[in-house]
């Protein structure tokens, strides 16, 4: 039987791993602000330059319903490539070596806290 | 700051420029004008993008992803890399009055300006509060002030006299992009997410909002002609528009093909007009006068010229997607 000690301590650390969590996605939002000038979480706003990245965790690859996607991302939706959180980590840190001639202007997130924050943002639950 | 540069050479991709064949649909606008179209490898100028004459034949061209700033010459293939900083990704080029290259630096969040003849690299950051601006293109004003856009919603003016910089909040929150001046003086930029152009009073930097007529357009870039018309290129609709700040009227064009999505215009000293079409790969020449398009598809799949600018007789864009920069000559028939 654990002692209420060793309880204690996994609570603490459970809290403080939930807190740690909240704080990437707190991080990673606004991180994420600058790429709402393209991109809306949101998939009833239509008409910006990029895919609305609503429900982005499990999706096919340049999926966004009526969003008209590059070559690059039609190939990919072509061979279902999945949005995951390695995907989308690696994409980040170098759009256009991932998905070559894609249409998004190509800046990488070199920071890896910073990626991982936006790729947690971007893919929690919903 | 000087910052590591060091010089190598360019690979041609043509030795010799090529004549691009004449297709029947074009050939009515191309029995008194040709063109000659040049690619150039840059490989140590990633995601190359954003370009200008730097007024000695060589052309400054940003290097998005490996934040470098490279300057091609055409004559010798030599390319000289100037490293920017860590973590630098710079979007727009242009020359100031003073010869140098001023970059509108996103990664760092500063005005980049690099010397023509030293290649130093001095920063000016934006204000505290101004964070992750997504600094995107600037332009001189006729008093020598550096005006500049943020994607992330800003407008800005830097004095390189006085080191002065200022930053507003743009009307309509984000989407300030491309810039441009008016033979007049009037600074003009658009909004790709606020689907406007706007004027900026260069005294009070208040601001203009005028709507094109074609809704959620996307106004992406801005140039103007000798006759203080402002072209507009329209991303959302395919779209390539003219505003005369004169009459205050507009004029709209679509793209030739399916689907076009229109990312960049520039307006030649002639007043042609240089469009780049992502949908088709192309660069895409507008004569406002036939009203006629002629297509350039570049021989390389996912070019991407996300910005042209050239010099008499010379369009130049960066294809951002192949590391390489492009030239279109045009070849006046005797």
């Amino acid at each position: 039987m654990r002692s209420a000690s060793a309880i204690v301590a996994a609570v603490a650390l459970a809290l403080s791993g939930g807190v740690a969590a909240a704080q990437d996605l707190a991080r990673g939002e606004a991180l994420f602000e600058p790429c709402k000038s393209c991109h809306s979480l949101d998939p009833a706003k239509q008409g910006m330059a990029g895919p609305h990245l609503a429900g982005l965790k499990g999706r096919v690859v340049g999926s966004a319903e009526g969003f008209d996607y590059s070559p690059a991302f039609k190939a990919a939706r072509a061979k279902r490539v999945i949005w995951d959180e390695a995907r989308l980590n690696a994409y980040l840190a170098d759009p256009d070596a991932m998905f070559k001639g894609g249409w998004m202007s190509p800046q990488g997130l070199d920071d890896e806290t910073d990626r991982a924050a936006v790729t947690a943002f971007l893919m929690r639950g919903r | 700051m000087l910052r590591r540069s060091f010089l190598q050479l360019g690979l041609a991709g043509f030795a010799a420029p090529a004549l691009i064949g004449r297709t029947a649909a074009i050939a009515a606008e191309t029995t008194e004008t040709k063109f000659a179209v040049t690619y150039f490898d840059i490989p140590a100028i990633k995601g190359s993008r954003d370009v200008t004459d730097a007024g000695d034949g060589t052309i400054w061209v940003c290097g998005q992803r490996n934040g470098t700033l490279g300057r091609f010459d055409p004559r010798s293939g030599q390319l000289k890399v100037v490293e920017l900083g860590r973590g630098a990704a710079p979007h727009g080029v242009i020359r100031g009055p003073d010869g140098a290259a001023w970059v509108t630096e996103g990664g760092q969040n500063a005005i980049a300006r690099v010397d023509d003849k030293t290649h130093e690299v001095e920063l000016f950051k934006l204000p505290e509060g101004k964070a992750r601006a997504n600094l995107n293109t600037g332009v001189f004003d006729k008093s020598g002030i550096l005006w500049f856009t943020g994607q992330n919603g800003i407008i800005g003016r830097f004095d390189p006299k006085t080191r002065k910089m200022e930053v507003w909040d743009a009307p309509r929150g984000p989407g300030a992009y491309g810039i441009t001046l008016t033979p007049s003086g009037e600074v003009w930029y658009a909004s790709l997410a606020g689907n406007h152009i706007a004027r900026i009073d260069t005294g009070t930097a208040q601001v203009t909002v005028v709507e094109p007529p074609t809704p959620g357009q996307g106004a992406r870039r801005v140039w103007s002609d000798s006759k203080n018309r402002v072209w507009v290129s329209e991303w959302n609709s395919g779209n390539v528009s003219a505003y005369d700040t004169l009459s205050k009227s507009w004029k709209t064009w679509k793209l030739p093909g399916d689907k076009p999505r229109t990312y960049s215009v520039y307006v030649d000293d002639a007043d042609k007009v240089w469009l780049t079409d992502f949908s088709a790969n192309a660069i895409v020449h507008f004569d406002p006068v036939t009203e006629a398009f002629n297509s350039f598809p570049s021989d390389k799949a996912g070019a991407n010229v996300r910005q042209m600018d050239g010099r008499s007789g010379e369009a130049w864009g960066g294809e951002s997607g192949n590391d390489r920069l492009v030239r279109i000559q045009t070849v006046k028939q005797a």
